[in-house]
């Protein structure tokens, strides 16, 4: 069976194209009403912009792959730590 | 190659990421309470109406005066604490605030400065037409555009100074200038409007003139008590006035100490209100 991910429901974020801001690719995200801020920074911010549009593990894979300018090989094995991370606290579903 | 960080220091997020996020919390908290509010100013505002780029540093709401309870309840379950009240927050009572470790200052309104008619009214007439704008992605109920442009510039009338009206009502077309203009009416807030626009001077015998004048153009804090006397609608409002002038104010001064002030603190703080006063006085007896 093929899961898809995708941000859940509960979940508020917003990253630095939101904020207007030029610096470093950043999302802030936490579960809403009473959860923790999260920071994901970096590559990390990537793969939460590729989640948005929610999808497969390997659709998250190609649009983090093709965000970073890298290969799929190369980014497979971190995005798919920081999902089961991501899934794990509770910010990410997997259907 | 990935980072992820729970609970960051606060310090560490910028102010904006945390008001974006701040909104969403409280207007996840109104939803599971059945809170009516409107989310104001910062990243309430819809595009056009304020100069690019500009950041706020707190979330402020306005809720239905009668869902204030439920509200207060609802955020200090998540550990926001009131560190202002509503005698103390403003010169219009209109708002207190609270504050919390991850997500900063929230401002809640049960009225706007500038508006006549009764709070619940008013909540009425500006909740007509809201909109359901995008905070950190969460859908935040906001007033529709003619009303936002009247709360900023408003807002700007107690504030002078900043570009609100430039973009709220200058670049407004004279149609759009005409529905705020209609709105103002219809929440008694024309002489404040007026006061933001620059038209002041042509309610020179309304009561409110001279606290908005006192806006406009400063003054010192006896101009501001006597004018905030004149605009108090009865004999009781002036006499809750001048109690609240002897009051020294408790709030402004722990967050100015960082700590709850000692009674010998409030007391040091009312002798030096009391010189100050004795100096405006003695400043206006010397000119006069």
């Amino acid at each position: 069976m093929i899961h898809r991910y995708r941000i859940a429901d509960d979940v508020a974020w917003v990253s630095q194209e939101d904020l207007d801001d030029g610096s470093s690719p950043t999302a802030y995200l936490t579960r809403v009403p009473g959860g923790p801020p999260v920071l994901l920074e970096g590559s990390g911010c990537v793969v939460w912009l590729a989640l948005a549009d929610g999808g497969t593990l390997a659709d998250v894979i190609a649009a983090a792959a093709e965000m970073t300018g890298s290969t799929e090989a190369e980014v497979t094995e971190d995005v798919e730590t920081l999902i089961d991370q991501l899934v794990a606290i509770r910010v990410v579903r997997e259907d | 190659m990935v980072l992820m960080t729970e609970e960051p220091d606060v310090a560490t997020a910028p102010i904006a990421a945390r008001v974006h996020l701040a909104h969403a919390v409280v207007q996840k908290l109104a939803e599971e309470r059945n809170i009516e509010l409107l989310h104001l100013k910062g990243p309430a505002v819809l595009p056009g109406l304020r100069a690019e780029g500009r950041q706020s540093s707190d979330v402020d709401v306005l809720v239905r005066p009668s869902h204030l309870p439920r509200l207060i309840s609802a955020v200090e379950s998540i550990g926001w604490e009131q560190r202002t009240d509503f005698a103390t927050g403003s010169v219009f009572a209109h708002a207190a605030n609270w504050w919390h470790d991850d997500w900063g200052w929230l401002d809640v309104h049960v009225s706007w400065p500038g508006v006549g008619v009764d709070d619940e009214q008013a909540f009425d007439v500006l909740a007509r037409g809201a909109l359901q704008h995008s905070i950190a992605h969460w859908g935040c109920p906001v007033p529709n555009r003619t009303a936002q442009r009247l709360i900023l510039v408003l807002h700007a009338a107690r504030s002078p100074g900043g570009t609100d009206v430039d973009h709220a009502w200058t670049a407004a077309e004279p149609a759009e200038q005409a529905e705020v203009r209609a709105l103002a009416r219809e929440l008694d807030a024309e002489v404040a409007l007026a006061a933001g626009i620059g038209e002041l001077a042509l309610h020179r015998d309304h009561p409110t003139y001279a606290l908005w004048r006192h806006f406009a153009e400063g003054g010192s804090r006896l101009d501001e008590w006597r004018a905030r006397l004149a605009a108090a609608p009865s004999t009781r409002a002036k006499a809750g006035l001048v109690t609240a002038a002897m009051r020294v104010n408790r709030d402004h001064l722990r967050m100015e100490l960082g700590r709850p002030p000692t009674r010998a603190e409030v007391r040091a703080r009312q002798r030096q209100r009391l010189r100050k006063a004795a100096a405006e006085l003695s400043t206006r007896v010397k000119r006069a």
